[in-house]
């Protein structure tokens, strides 16, 4: 008898642990949920709106051009170009994308056509992607010393989360067989919300562990970097020495590799190493730095090629990778959904979408019980009514 | 819990009662607030907002002449164990071929292998991250180095207080606590 007594006022503590955890600042966490949906298919949603980054074969046997190829095109569009960088996204539908500045002095990303080099458009000055990908990791704080304190608040989300996932999961006696339990509709809203509420939960289980660790990795990760405590293996490149810079005769820039000879160098030198993205040198001393996923799609590998000499003076592959980096460097994209295509990406939408119901119907389901817990407990008479109401609000309605 | 009712709450206990819900109100508060700034910054990095702040323009050096500018007005940044940095931006529309590297350095460099922390990128909009050490004084200059293919390398300098005056104001703070 004791026991089971114990038992049970151990279950309310745990619901109540659970009633409260996102609470106090349930719609900051909608939001935060929200803005992740969003930011996961925030490409796809440019994409979609704007034509610019298509990448549309003006025939069906087009091929893609090289990247000096493209460079080319756009030189002989706009001469006063100065590209600094190739990118790739993730996807032949999208349209290659140029960092580049201005004879102005402006700065410009470029949304390139692959097969033609022509120069579509460029990024509008409201980055849909950007800002919702800024408001969902760091709520727009800026960074001025170290990390912004916008970014340890979301982060923090990650710890609550965890916690509820398991507070969630011991309130919810034997919640192994809840996954088609269906939603009971004709009982009112409390039942109905209830219901939306555990079965949302039990299918995304396994997302919102996801999610919450991974989250709670950014905050570890911001932590770790105002503290200046770095586990990265990746090798610092030096600049290149002064010595391996030819002098000419002229007076005039020493002859470099073109972007192509520079790729195929690197490819040569590394098989498998797939090249999404070629920066050129920034500096007379400086490689050309290109990379791609590897095999394990949740990291990249990098290669800096030396211009002048042609050696590939730096690398970090997979194998270079530390066994507790496969592990921290997987954080991001497991977060983000962003290492499988447009099919991982839609399923990260799908419960990203399922998750902010999740804060939602918790909403509504607390609001429902302190609604009848308030009046139950005004009904209860004068005396100290209004401060019970206040004080604990979910203790009468503890019975799930 | 049952305790915890009957007990009358305290003042900071009330307060956290009929406040807490409010604290999501200051929460979205939040990036309402920084919007400005987030697009402002976003200007700024386009470069849309010109070349930075405090601009000294038309600096000649040797036969090419540019601006420099301080990415913002405001104090260097610490950066760790690396000390403090303060970015600065350049412009050199006249930049020809004859341009191998840029540097910028406080004060005057004795030789080209101590010319500084070389600017990266392309000669319309440059930027670099310059060192200051706390120590430096308030009236030093920055030394602008262009090293040329030929091998020859050509220097202006510019007052700190005239290209950064927040970074001469902190440097005299800095130099009052020591």
């Amino acid at each position: 008898m004791a026991r089971q007594s114990r038992k049970k006022s151990n279950s309310k503590l745990w619901f109540l642990v659970h009633s409260w955890l996102a609470l106090p600042i349930w719609f900051f966490v909608l939001i935060v949920c929200f803005t992740g949906m969003l930011a996961v298919v925030s490409q796809e949603i440019v994409w979609l709106a704007n034509a610019d980054v298509r990448a549309s074969k003006p025939d069906d046997d087009s091929q893609r051009l090289s990247y000096q190829q493209v460079l080319d095109a756009m030189h002989k569009a706009e001469p006063e170009l100065a590209v600094r960088f190739f990118s790739q996204p993730d996807g032949s539908h999208f349209a290659l994308q140029a960092s580049v500045t201005r004879a102005d002095g402006t700065n410009a990303l470029l949304y390139v056509n692959p097969y033609t080099g022509a120069i579509q458009g460029q990024r509008p000055d409201f980055d849909f992607e950007a800002f919702t990908r800024a408001l969902h990791g760091w709520w727009l704080v800026p960074f001025t010393n170290g990390y912004s304190w916008g970014w340890y608040l979301v982060s923090l989300l990650g710890l609550p989360m965890l916690a509820s996932l398991v507070t969630g999961l011991v309130v919810y006696k034997k919640f192994w067989r809840g996954f088609f339990k269906p939603v009971r509709t004709g009982h009112g809203p409390r039942i109905f919300w209830g219901d939306v509420h555990r079965l949302a939960g039990v299918w995304s289980i396994w997302f919102i562990a996801v999610i919450a660790i991974t989250g709670t990795w950014f905050l570890i990760q911001a932590i770790l970097a105002d503290n200046h405590v770095t586990i990265s293996s990746e090798p610092i490149v030096p600049v290149i020495a002064r010595e391996q810079v030819p002098q000419t005769a002229d007076g005039g820039p020493a002859p470099r590799i073109d972007l192509d000879q520079a790729a195929r160098i690197a490819s040569q030198k590394i098989p498998g190493l797939d090249i999404s993205f070629i920066s050129l040198p920034a500096t007379a001393y400086s490689h050309y730095s290109m990379g791609g996923r590897g095999w394990y799609p949740l990291m990249f590998q990098t290669a800096e090629v030396n211009p002048y000499t042609r050696n590939v003076d730096s690398q970090f592959l997979l194998g270079d990778r530390s066994a507790l980096e496969f592990v921290t460097e997987s954080m991001r994209p497991l977060h983000t959904g962003d290492f499988g295509g447009l099919a991982i990406k839609l399923i990260w939408f799908f419960f990203g979408l399922v998750l902010t119901l999740m804060v939602f119907s918790g909403l509504l389901i607390w609001t429902k019980r302190t609604t009848q817990a308030t009046l139950a407990a005004l009904k209860r008479g004068e005396r100290p009514a209004r401060k019970r109401a206040a004080a604990s609000p979910t203790t009468l309605e503890a019975q799930p | 819990m049952s305790q915890t009712d009957t007990l009358p709450p305290s003042g900071l206990k009330q307060l956290w009662l009929k406040w807490r819900f409010h604290l999501n109100i200051l929460l979205i508060l939040v990036p309402l607030g920084f919007m400005p700034k987030y697009f402002a910054d976003a200007s700024l990095f386009r470069g849309d907002s010109g070349l930075g702040a405090n601009i000294v323009e038309n600096i000649q050096v040797g036969r090419w002449t540019l601006d420099l500018a301080e990415l913002r007005d405001e104090a260097p940044r610490a950066e760790g164990p690396a000390g403090y940095f303060k970015a600065f931006n350049a412009a050199c529309t006249s930049c020809d071929e004859g341009v191998k590297a840029t540097y910028l350095r406080v004060g005057k460099p004795r030789s080209l292998r101590a010319a500084g922390t070389i600017f990266f990128g392309a000669p319309a909009r440059m930027g670099t991250s310059l060192p200051i050490p706390p120590r430096t004084r308030p009236d030093a200059d920055i030394w602008i180095t262009i090293e040329g293919w030929d091998g020859k390398m050509y220097q202006a300098s510019v007052p700190l207080a005239k290209a950064s005056p927040a970074t001469a104001a902190w440097l005299e703070k800095q130099g009052g606590n020591k």
